[in-house]
């Protein structure tokens, strides 16, 4: 019996031994969550707490649904809205006169040698927009709500004193050629009929002359009306409450200035 | 220094038993920790035998497996017959696995007092 044979076999039953306690142990924390080892009461109460989530879950899933819906319809209706405006403030540019504008129309182009002062321009657009004109222009100047034609002298330089006349404030130069936008036939109507504008003109030997176009551009204003002291009229409260409801739900009725650029 | 080498042979063999693949059926699980059972008290059974200075291998090698297939086999045999042997294997493995602990016990004791005070004689002469 010597000392240094007792090693080997121990060594060997040890080695066997960590084999099988680490099997065992592996078998173990399997079986514990083995779901068919498990007792029924376990089960059961796992059944219950898990269809319990799963409804709560279902529940959730139809929650986050209609919020879904609800923030898509909303985003849709946001879009129509901003596409209205979006619309609104185009057409209100068209009339206003802050964006150039084409389309069918006349042209009168009046030459120097033809008598004919402020009025008589004056009584061309009137009758142009009596007769459906949409957009009028004389000399690349836009004619819109703040323009004026007016006349004006020159009275700084005495050696050659002249008078001109002038729209938006700028002196207009020959040949004047107005443009206009319309039904080009209802313009000429308007413009030719008996006892109407351009008779009158033929009575002072004026005779501009007056052409169809296909096509033309009238520009924009050159200088933007920007409006300081103007705000939107709303009536006193509990007076209309109808109409106010309307203006509510109405975006468009704010300040004309957060509109025009 | 000898005890350095069943040490290392102890963690080489969780070493190796945790990376096998094999894996044991769940139905002889309850077989399998009986014969762990069986194991560990050869094994203790050995460190007392060695301490004892009565050692033997064979007896060692033979004890381990054996008693570990005998008191898997015993337990299934207990599960066919209907009587729960299972219980009796590990209370008779309990208690000689304690009482072999005991003895492991009184033995390292005493030796380390036999130790101290023959230091202590060889101080004082």
């Amino acid at each position: 019996m010597s000392k240094i044979r007792w090693p080997i076999p121990i060594t060997i039953v040890l080695l066997c031994l960590g084999i099988m306690l680490s099997l065992q142990f592996q078998a173990q924390t399997r079986i514990a969550s083995d779901l068919t080892l498990q007792r029924t009461e376990t089960l059961i109460a796992m059944v219950r707490g898990l269809s319990e989530k799963r409804q709560k879950l279902a529940l959730e899933i139809i929650d986050l649904g209609a919020q879904l819906r609800s923030q898509v319809e909303s985003n849709r209706d946001e879009e129509t809205l901003l596409e209205s405006i979006d619309l609104e403030m185009k057409k209100l540019q068209i009339v206003n006169g802050t964006t150039p504008v084409k389309g069918p129309g006349l042209t009168i182009t009046i030459e120097e040698y033809m008598p004919i002062i402020y009025t008589d321009l004056l009584n061309i657009v009137n009758e142009l927009w009596n007769a459906g004109a949409e957009a009028i222009s004389i000399n690349e100047h836009r004619i819109t709500g703040y323009s004026t034609i007016s006349v004006a002298e020159d009275i700084f330089s005495e050696a050659n004193y002249s008078i001109f006349m002038t729209v938006n404030h700028e002196k207009l130069e020959y040949p004047i050629v107005i443009k206009t936008i319309g039904n080009a036939n209802n313009l000429e109507k308007g413009l030719t009929l008996p006892g109407g504008i351009m008779d009158n003109l033929a009575l002072f030997n004026a005779y501009p002359k007056i052409e169809k176009v296909e096509e033309l551009e009238i520009p924009a204003i050159q200088k933007p009306v920007t409006y300081y002291f103007m705000n939107e009229y709303k009536p006193p409260e509990g007076t209309i409450a109808e109409e106010k409801k309307d203006e509510a739900a109405n975006p468009l009725t704010k300040p004309l200035r957060n509109i025009l650029p | 220094m000898w005890f350095i080498l069943p040490i290392i042979g102890l963690i080489l063999g969780i070493y190796l038993g945790s990376n096998i693949t094999f894996q044991l059926p769940a139905i002889y699980i309850k077989y399998m920790s009986i014969a762990v059972l069986a194991s560990l008290d050869s094994v203790f059974g050995g460190i007392k035998a060695v301490l004892k200075n009565n050692f033997d291998g064979t007896i060692l090698l033979s004890g381990f497996f054996t008693n570990a297939l005998l008191a898997a086999l015993l337990a299934y045999l207990g599960d066919r017959l209907g009587v729960d042997l299972y219980y009796a294997a590990i209370f008779a493995f309990g208690v000689r696995i304690f009482q072999n602990l005991a003895t492991i016990r009184h033995h390292v004791i005493t030796n380390l007092r036999q130790r101290k005070a023959l230091a202590r004689g060889e101080k004082n002469e």
